[in-house]
């Protein structure tokens, strides 16, 4: 019986990798075709940029700048993310800049404004601006003279406008105003604006990485270099439910009709709130905790792999020490 | 003329620079408004590089009729098409330009990392092995990571979203701020040796 | 058939020539990495000539008459030669332009990297765990000085730095599993939802 076993293990650490491909596209693909509703959880670092950006709401001398870091082949772990910070925006009245220093994140930049706006009433120049594309050897030249002025540092926006003449920059001269700046990256694109535009300027800087770079952004989130970071499809789905929760909620008005009534952060409420995803009619705002339960699976698939592989590992070094 | 006068322009623009992070004169704002300008104007050109590089290693490719050579003319077709999509109509949302970003460069781009998902899996059964008590400590701080992350973590205990936590915030904190602290040293040692021009390869080979 | 329909199809066609690698190499994958890098490499030139060639260069000189722009205009023009054998040199200009900016990352990469990281790694020890970082700081920068031999006592105190770098390289490879996992679930997500519409 029990070389019986050891035999089956031995097949099984040579399983060709195909089979165990099947597996982790079964693994996924199942969970989306029948969801299930899972409760996400927030962390300090998402809470944290949440509450500074809500704090920019209604003001004109304070506004957001979102730097695309990245191209199409992350675009599952960020684009999420960045839907969910520009919705927040144009939810709460914040006012927000786009730049792009790589010409592949240029599309993806303008689809996520795209896609944020659907629903909203915001208008370029006036609630947004989007400073388009810069190459990256001008990247730090630019991110230091936004410490000056930011309309002389960027000049023209995607339009082709005079950023001076556009009235959202009215009250907006550089980092003082244009308080946080959150960059969202695939590398660790996100220290050029720690080492230029916090050291040198003192502006907030948050990060909106892929999860191989969260565990690596630890320590800057220690010293307050980042306010604050959205670590991979995680941090997606914990924004993305706190806009859902605080910016985007309604309350039945006196007919009992649902209107708009969004709300502060309350570390109270967020405990206590559940939502069902199927409340939730447009897709765009909810792929990432759509995608969380598939990560459940797909980490308990990962974790029965890891536990096999040494069981196979042990029990062939066993038989081998026998043998000897 | 052909190495000093560049490495000059390196030495001499770089100390300036140094002196305009603890100057804040006006003649130093004025020194960074005028290579803010200019760098500007340089820049353009840069990107060539790389268009000019992919032209002469697929037109070779296709010159001399290596094999699979006509996946090197779908290549340039597919460069030019894209330029000429994009001169045409434009890059604003709803061109062409967008459509192909949507339907061609997104999902091929997207898909090419997330074969990675199958190629860690596949590592995960045959090689994290723990072979000796590192490579145990390892694999077990990353089980907890991983657990930590998705919401059944906090269903099978409440102890490993705060297990996640902790190693996130205490060993992996200290783990990352010593390696960093290592590379920042390296840094700026680096950036010293090019001041210095003692750093020359990013110049390119030759006299 | 829609062209919303088409477009999908399109797109999902590429997906799937993508993941037929994981069967084998094959001429449907060769076609699609093909298209891929001519269409990323595709898209800097408009946007180049768009948003940086005509604000930064034609603009200044063509419009502003600022013809000092002129130079750094030829300056940059000069990259060009890097292919050419016995001009290749005219290129260290623009690239030598474009180095000189490391000047201002010597004190500030200083400051970020090394300064603020030490002030933060000695707060005060009045807790376990900032207890805990200080070691692991110290032991960690301990093992990477490779000037002592890493044996006696010595050695002992570099092993716990190892033992926290094995808890770091573990952290960021549970994170790095979860990053994977993501992309793939994008795409499924892109077949099953917008291409199929079986996802609601």
């Amino acid at each position: 019986m029990a070389d019986k076993k050891m035999n089956f293990f031995e097949k099984m650490q040579a399983l060709d990798r195909r089979y165990i491909y099947l597996v982790v596209a079964l693994a996924i693909i199942i969970p989306l075709l029948v969801p299930f509703n899972s409760k996400t959880y927030v962390t300090e670092p998402t809470e944290n940029i949440y509450k500074k950006i809500d704090s920019f709401s209604g003001r004109n001398d304070r506004a957001v700048l979102l730097c695309f870091d990245h191209d199409a082949s992350t675009m599952a772990e960020l684009f999420p993310m960045e839907v969910a910070i520009l919705r927040h925006c144009f939810e709460r009245d914040v006012q927000v800049f786009t730049i792009c220093f790589m010409p592949t994140a240029k599309p993806l930049m303008d689809y996520a404004l795209q896609t944020a706006k659907e629903g909203y009433e915001v208008q370029s120049g006036v609630d947004y601006v989007n400073f388009g594309f810069r190459p990256w050897a001008i990247r730090i030249p630019t991110m230091l003279k936004m410490g000056d002025d930011i309309s002389e540092a960027v000049e023209y926006d995607d339009e082709g406008r005079k950023l001076t003449n556009l009235p959202i920059m009215k009250e907006i001269m550089n980092y003082n105003e244009m308080n946080l700046v959150v960059d969202f990256a695939a590398s660790a694109a996100v220290l050029s604006w720690i080492t230029y535009a916090r050291a040198r300027f003192g502006a907030n800087v948050a990060a909106g990485v892929t999860a191989v770079m969260a565990a690596d952004n630890y320590i800057y989130l220690q010293t307050g270099q980042l306010i604050g970071m959205l670590g991979g499809l995680k941090g997606a789905a914990e924004y993305e439910k706190l806009v859902d929760v605080f910016a985007c909620h309604m309350e039945p008005d006196e007919n009992g009709i649902m209107q708009p009534a969004p709300r502060d952060f309350s570390k109270e409420i967020i405990k206590n709130t559940w939502i069902k995803m199927s409340d939730i009619k447009n897709r765009m705002h909810k792929t990432a905790r759509i995608g969380m339960n598939a990560q459940t699976v797909a980490h308990l698939m990962i974790i029965v792999f890891i536990i096999l592989g040494n069981i196979g590992y042990f029990i062939s070094k066993r038989k081998k020490n026998k043998v000897n | 003329m052909k190495r000093q006068i560049p490495l000059l322009i390196v030495i001499i623009l770089g100390f300036i620079f140094v002196i305009h992070v603890f100057v804040p004169h006006k003649a130093s704002a004025d020194f960074y408004d005028w290579y803010q300008t200019w760098i500007k104007a340089i820049s353009p050109f840069m990107v060539l590089l790389g268009i000019m590089s992919l032209f002469m290693v697929h037109s070779t490719k296709i010159k001399r009729k290596v094999p699979n050579w006509q996946y090197s003319v779908v290549t340039l077709a597919s460069l030019i098409g894209t330029g000429a999509v994009g001169f045409i109509w434009g890059t604003q949302a709803g061109t062409p330009f967008m459509w192909l970003f949507k339907n061609v460069q997104m999902p091929m781009g997207a898909t090419m990392f997330s074969l990675l998902a199958f190629y860690i899996a596949s590592a995960a059964y045959k090689a994290f092995r723990a072979r000796s008590t590192e490579a145990t400590v390892l694999l077990i701080a990353a089980i907890i990571v991983m657990l930590g992350q998705v919401p059944i973590g906090i269903k099978i205990s409440k102890l490993i979203p705060e297990a996640s936590h902790w190693i996130l915030n205490v060993p992996n904190l200290a783990a990352k701020r010593g390696i960093a602290m290592g590379v920042g040293l390296g840094m700026t040692a680096t950036s010293l040796k090019i001041l210095l021009g003692i750093e020359r390869t990013y110049m390119g080979g030759g006299k | 058939m829609s062209f919303e329909v088409i477009s999908n199809f399109i797109a999902a066609f590429f997906t799937l020539s993508i993941f037929s690698f994981l069967y084998k190499d094959n001429p449907f994958y060769k076609f699609a990495e093909a298209v891929f890098i001519g269409v990323s490499m595709g898209y800097a030139i408009p946007l180049v000539y768009q948003d940086i060639f005509i604000p930064f260069v034609y603009r200044p000189i063509f419009v502003e008459y600022k013809f000092l722009i002129l130079i750094p205009t030829l300056i940059g023009y000069l990259i060009t030669f890097r292919f050419s054998k016995n001009l290749s040199w005219l290129s260290r200009y623009p690239i030598a332009f474009s180095m000189a900016i490391v000047g201002m990352g010597v004190p500030l990469s200083m400051h970020s990297y090394v300064l603020v990281q030490m002030r933060s790694a000695m707060l005060p020890v009045d807790n376990i765990n900032t207890a805990l970082i200080f070691i692991g700081t110290v032991t960690i920068l301990l093992y990477f000085f490779f000037s002592k031999e890493h044996k006696g006592v010595y050695g002992k105190v570099t092993n716990i730095g190892i033992w926290f770098m094995m808890v770091g390289f573990g952290a960021s490879f549970g994170y790095t599993v979860m990053a994977r996992i993501s992309l793939l679930i994008g795409r499924i997500q892109f077949l099953l939802g917008d291409w199929l519409g079986l996802m609601k």
